[in-house]
């Protein structure tokens, strides 16, 4: 096959035709991508709301993937010792790792971080004050602009730079359970106040649904080819909460959702994302229409990425699978190399799977797994050769 | 996957008074209905039970259902943390009384998330599910220094440690941590139990723990049959 444009191939395999090679995309957290574009004398090297995909495409991403949901500020951005910053939703965030520690002492212990091995630690931001408690805090809260020119007007100018050689993916993660329990009522608050407050619970979720349909019907009437919806519900093991409260709580407002996004573009592809073991719920969303699934962590409860393939292969396009938890971070060279092959053998035979690790690349990669990661990528993903003959 | 049921005391009927009936306080505990499970824990209190009954006899049997159930992925989060919230409700009446009884706990756990890792669903599932286990749990919350541990550590003289951690980054800190423990010299004073998504048994052995729980009722059944052995003195 004549080679694609990055474009033309990650537009194939979401819809699992054929390919020249299986497209690739990568993501990273800002400390590795700090890393590598040094590497690579890329001066801006932003994430988040600030992304500047140039590196990505050096490294080979077919597609540009750029996020606007509540995840895209708090977790990209500086947040001094003891600050707690506030995004447009009204959650709270502050810094982790740093507790009790005077300015010098972070400046110190920042310097030992910028060494190319594993990283010992890296400071996160996290969540600290979530708005909704009650009736009388949704009352009155008000839900963010999703016509926020701010959040929008980096999508048009990426369309316009890129659109012609890349596909185009908004990223609205996290956007509904996620975002009701991580962000805007607080984790062990959500889960209970589904039994205690579900009227409540089912109004956050209500508003989060408006102000994201909005959010990502203003993103698509700028061009971009994918939405991608991000919204962790499971946990290493098992889900969080049950299939069926899943299907209750989520399913219907995804599914007007989504009906919504393809009034405004009927030809738009959705990718819908959780961390975790989700395949209890992989049946629904093939029923929602989602196009595009990532795949459990290979560690963790549904290991078989084979029987995924095999048993939904036929419905949606598949992306991931590659470790992250244990091979990536501390794996030898030559098991990162295998790895890659393995994946390739399990997910790339057939079509219909792009190629990327099962989520983003942490500071603690070592720089010679990444370079591994996509020369062995380069090796065995390419359609006609071993393994993919 | 096998359906868990309820296994009924053998002999509650003679343990309690004369006509008494816990198969409501069993669904009570079962169904999350922490009102009810304090209510009647309190009439059990009222009607003479021996307290140590009234927790394996009325308040045990239900919370096991359910964290059978939880293992056996039948059901999740929410439900188990209604449950675990409904044998508290009951427990902390309880509690004074066994302790007035000169009962002591199973143990003293110290309970946190490593340095720099700020995720606690795991570990506060896991907290309440020791607690209603008989242990004492100090939980130091997330992003815990090493030396906080420590010092809690031997302030409480505690029998086991847990660490949790959620991210490749900070995995890591489970052995460093578990190093300063030994350089503290504390090491063989406390059994250190780890768990986290990115974290196995290989982890464990490799950080030098002395265990791992896949999931919370692992954790649980683990603590349980470690709190047996025992370990060096605390000064």
């Amino acid at each position: 096959m004549k080679e694609l444009s990055p474009r033309e191939r990650f537009a194939r395999a979401v819809r699992r035709e054929p390919v020249d090679r299986v497209p690739v995309l990568y993501r990273m957290k800002a400390e590795a991508k700090a890393k590598l574009a040094r590497i690579y004398g890329i001066e801006d090297a932003g994430t988040g709301r600030k992304h500047n995909p140039e590196l990505e495409l050096r490294l080979g991403n077919d597609a540009i993937i750029y996020q606007i949901g509540i995840n895209a500020d708090f977790s990209h951005r500086h947040i001094d010792i003891g600050e707690t910053w506030h995004n447009h939703f009204g959650v709270g965030y502050g810094k982790s790792g740093l507790e009790g520690r005077t300015a010098e002492e972070e400046l110190a212990f920042a310097k030992t971080q910028d060494f190319w091995g594993p990283a010992k630690i890296v400071p996160e931001n996290f969540p600290n004050f979530h708005p909704i408690k009650s009736e009388e805090d949704l009352a009155n809260y008000t839900w963010p602009d999703p016509a926020d020119p701010v959040m929008l007007a980096p999508i048009k100018e990426l369309c316009e730079k890129y659109q012609d050689d890349y596909y185009i993916i908004v990223d609205l993660s996290s956007t509904l359970i996620e975002a009701a329990y991580a962000h805007i009522v607080g984790t062990q608050n959500f889960f209970l106040m589904t039994f205690d407050k579900p009227d409540l619970i089912k109004k956050v979720l209500d508003g989060l649904t408006e102000y994201y349909t909005e959010l990502g019907k203003n993103a698509i009437a700028m061009g971009v080819d994918m939405i991608r919806v991000g919204d962790d519900v499971g946990a290493q093991q098992a889900m969080m909460i049950s299939p069926d409260q899943w299907r209750e709580l989520a399913k219907p407002r995804f599914d007007y959702m989504f009906k919504e996004f393809r009034k405004a573009n009927k030809d738009l592809y959705i990718k819908l994302h959780s961390c975790g073991d989700y395949s209890p719920i992989i049946p629904d969303m093939v029923e929602l229409g989602v196009d595009l699934s990532g795949l459990m962590q290979p560690t963790g409860g549904n290991k078989d990425q084979v029987g995924i393939k095999r048993k939904y292969g036929d419905d949606l396009a598949l992306i991931g699978g590659f470790d992250v938890q244990n091979l990536l971070p501390r794996g030898q060279v030559e098991a990162v190399r295998n790895g890659v092959l393995e994946t390739m053998k399990n997910l790339a035979t057939g079509g219909g799977y792009i190629f990327s690790p099962s989520h983003y690349i942490l500071a603690d990669v070592p720089i010679q797994n990444i370079y591994t990661l996509i020369e062995a990528q380069r090796e065995f993903g390419t359609y006609g050769k071993y393994p993919l003959n | 996957m096998s359906e868990p049921v309820l296994e009924i005391p053998e002999g509650w009927e003679e343990r309690a008074v004369d006509g008494w009936e816990w198969a409501t306080l069993w669904e009570a505990v079962e169904e999350g209905d922490h009102g009810y499970s304090h209510d009647r824990v309190q009439q059990a209190i009222d009607a003479g039970i021996d307290p140590r009954v009234i927790l394996d006899d009325g308040l045990f049997p239900g919370f096991n259902l359910q964290g059978d159930r939880f293992s056996e992925q039948i059901i999740f989060i929410p439900e188990m943390l209604i449950t675990a919230r409904a044998m508290k409700a009951g427990l902390a009446l309880i509690r004074p009384l066994l302790a007035a009884n000169d009962e002591k706990p199973l143990g003293t756990f110290i309970m946190g998330t490593v340095l720099g890792d700020m995720h606690d669903i795991g570990q506060s599932i896991v907290t309440i599910m020791l607690e209603n286990a008989g242990f004492n749990v100090i939980n130091l919350g997330t992003d815990v220094h090493p030396d906080k541990f420590i010092e809690t550590a031997a302030e409480e003289k505690a029998d086991m440690i847990g660490f949790s951690a959620l991210l490749s980054t900070t995995v890591y800190y489970q052995k460093v941590t578990i190093d300063e423990f030994e350089k503290a010299g504390h090491r063989d004073k406390v059994h250190i139990l780890i768990g986290g998504a990115p974290t196995t048994q290989e982890w464990a052995d490799e950080c030098g723990a002395d265990g791992w729980g896949r999931d919370a009722m692992e954790a649980v059944k683990l603590a349980r049959r470690l709190i047996t052995d025992q370990r060096g003195a605390w000064a």
